[in-house]
């Protein structure tokens, strides 16, 4: 295995789950040991939700009402990111499917909506409740083969709900079982309800829920489960030798991870009420894993900045009228950049940057980054 | 039932050939080209170009591009798959993808991605089987798989650069102890695949479409051929191609399944890895299947 990966698990924490806008504070306690930690930890963690809560609610006010709707994209992209990222960082699993599972999330979402009046939270989890289902079942199938099947077999999945999506369309309150509006019916967009109306708080409702899925995933990582995943991802025989349970635990990543990027789909529908089915192309979700390895695969700051550069780059560049297929040859130069140099990307840079700049500091300056933990070559 | 038959197994030979590049590089370099496609859409839509706007011969065109395919292919592994080399197979098929992104979207910045139309001109001839019009491309596509096939199954096995395709897909270390020239063999392997990409995108962009997305993602067939084959026996991607094309032939007529016909490489190539994995043991080795 020649990916260099973060070998302790309890060590390299990532960084605590955070709204995308909110400031970057590296947390320091990784370096001490968990019990004392654990205090300090609680304190700066309700500071990092305050400090979160602020700027997310001053952000659309801030930004006006076109970025405010660019922003609410990335994070709910970021959340799918964070999905693909847990399976290649933890696992090594290269998923190739995540934004066709966005699709699936967003379908179930809108065909649950305009058939049944459930409080919109509750929507949520059944969409991402079915996407948990599809993703496992798309898993399953290469589960027992190597990554190299998993990432074909996600990859064609990719295509044929591209294919799908394009033949049966979206829910948009036709009747039959496919809620089509087909022939006279006329289509109908599924209303957000009332406290939901304006797209400020669509924002901070939606980066709460992102906020809500980074925790769940950090949770995860921080816990049993990640501890096997990365035992998986040094080495399945490894892993079957220490006891553990190799098929229940990636089958808890596999359905981790789509049941946030089923949410993610659920938060994507609420926006318009519509989809449509050139938001879910195959090409997207390889995109979604470029972005994710130029972000950084090896911490959720990583994932925030993969939901950046995915909805949020492509507005950037469009103001300058700079055409977006271009995009595509740097996200393509960046995921092979990724690869061959620097695997943890631009998250680990960051890292890396905050960290040698606080040894400098605890020492005034005389020691290098050489000596701070958690800093791995390729 | 018949003229859909005819079309079915045109397609099915080409995604067969397509997947016979992508099976002979993975076993002598370990990659999996999951940019073979994008390059042969690129190889194509230059030609295109060429031909159209350039008033340069048909022919000529086509054997510019062609020629360029091997070029970029061969490029790709010399200077970014020999960095990769050793790694685990995942990370250099997932590191294909970066090119297939770049030169999709290079792609579609130039050339735009409305539906363009390549007629060869052996589309103009051909005879008829029981009152089926068969064109000669659709005749050329089923005996340039058949040929291929069987001629590189042969050539593996005699030829000293087949054994030593061979020897490297089956260790890497060793065969470059014993004196095998590891680089030159690549080479000749990602060649070969170039070659093999462009050769299929051709007829591919006729009986299809030509537009770089659909082009580039004409790899999901081919994979799926090639994994119906367990990314080894050259064969069973022949075999599988043609399954997979027939099968489609056979759904389109139904009115009700005719829009998922796209589907079916990825069901057949999902039913080929289940049966592959019934007895799946964990060495220290992984292997792909």
């Amino acid at each position: 295995m020649s990916i260099p990966r973060p070998v302790d698990p309890a060590a390299p924490a990532p960084a605590p789950p955070r709204p995308v806008g909110a400031p970057i504070q590296p947390s320091t306690s990784a370096s001490k040991p968990s019990t004392l930690g654990r205090g300090r930890l609680h304190g700066r963690t309700v500071l990092a939700l305050a400090c979160g809560l602020i700027v997310t609610v001053m952000v659309p006010t801030a930004v006006g009402a076109y970025w405010t709707k660019v922003l609410t994209l990335c994070v709910i992209y970021a959340v799918a990111a964070a999905g693909a990222q847990v399976l290649y960082g933890r696992l090594g699993f290269v998923s190739l499917n995540q934004v066709a599972l966005v699709g699936v999330g967003g379908w179930t979402f809108l065909r649950a909506g305009h058939a049944i009046t459930l409080p919109h939270p509750l929507l949520l989890v059944l969409a991402g409740l079915v996407t948990m289902v599809v993703g496992v079942l798309i898993g399953l199938t290469s589960l027992r083969l190597s990554g190299l099947a998993l990432a074909l077999v996600t990859l064609m999945a990719a295509g044929a709900f591209e294919i799908v999506f394009t033949a049966v369309g979206f829910p948009d309150g036709g009747s039959g079982a496919l809620g089509k509006a087909t022939g006279g019916q006329l289509s109908a967009a599924l209303p957000r309800p009332g406290w939901l109306d304006s797209d400020a708080t669509l924002f901070v409702y939606t980066t709460a829920v992102a906020a809500m899925c980074f925790t769940l995933l950090w949770w995860l990582v921080r816990g049993r489960a990640g501890r096997a995943w990365m035992a998986i991802g040094q080495s399945v025989p490894g892993a079957l030798a220490t006891g553990v349970d190799v098929t229940r635990y990636r089958l808890v990543a596999l359905a981790s991870t789509s049941f946030v990027s089923g949410v993610a789909g659920g938060l994507l529908a609420t926006g318009d009420g519509r989809l449509d089915p050139v938001s879910f192309p195959a090409q997207q979700s390889i995109v979604l894993f470029a972005v994710v390895l130029i972000g950084g695969a090896y911490s959720l700051l990583g994932a925030a900045i993969a939901g950046l550069f995915y909805a949020g780059l492509p507005a950037v560049l469009d103001q300058f009228g700079v055409q977006g297929n271009l995009i595509l040859v740097v996200f393509g130069a960046g995921l092979v950049h990724s690869l061959i140099t620097s695997p943890q990307g631009i998250a680990g840079q960051l890292h890396h940057a905050a960290e040698s700049r606080r040894a400098r500091r605890r020492t005034g300056g005389s020691t290098g980054p050489a000596l701070t933990e958690g800093s791995s070559s390729a | 039932m018949l003229p859909f038959l005819v079309a079915g197994l045109a397609l099915g030979s080409l995604y067969a050939l397509s997947g016979t590049g992508l099976v002979l590089l993975y076993r002598a370099s370990g990659t999996l080209n999951l940019a073979q496609g994008a390059v042969g859409a690129v190889c194509v839509l230059i030609a295109w170009e060429l031909h159209q706007n350039h008033g340069l011969p048909i022919e000529a065109a086509l054997a510019l591009g062609l020629l360029l395919a091997p070029v970029m292919s061969v490029l790709w592994g010399l200077l970014i798959g020999s960095r990769l080399a050793g790694r685990d197979p995942v990370v250099q098929a997932t590191a294909t993808l970066g090119p297939a992104l770049g030169l999709l979207g290079l792609a579609n910045w130039y050339w735009n991605d409305k539906a363009r139309t390549l007629r060869l001109p052996t589309d103009l001839q051909g005879f008829a089987i029981a009152g089926v019009r068969v064109s000669i491309t659709q005749l050329a596509a089923l005996l340039l798989a058949v040929t291929v096939t069987a001629v590189a199954t042969f050539l593996l096995r005699t030829t000293r650069a087949g054994t030593s395709m061979r020897a490297l897909a089956d260790d890497r270390e060793l065969s470059s102890l014993l004196g095998v020239r590891v680089r030159r063999v690549e080479t000749l392997a990602w060649a070969i695949s170039g070659v093999l990409a462009g050769a299929s995108a051709i007829p591919l962009a006729d009986l299809t479409v030509l537009s770089a997305s659909n082009l580039t993602f004409l790899v999901i067939p081919a994979l799926a051929a090639a994994l119906m084959g367990g990314l080894v026996s050259l064969w069973g991607t022949l075999i599988g191609g043609l399954v997979i094309g027939v099968l489609q032939a056979v759904v389109t007529p139904v009115a009700v399944l005719a829009p998922y016909r796209n589907v079916v490489p990825f069901v057949c190539a999902v039913a080929v890895t289940l049966w592959l994995s019934r007895h799946v043991t964990y060495t220290t080795r992984t292997a792909v299947t």
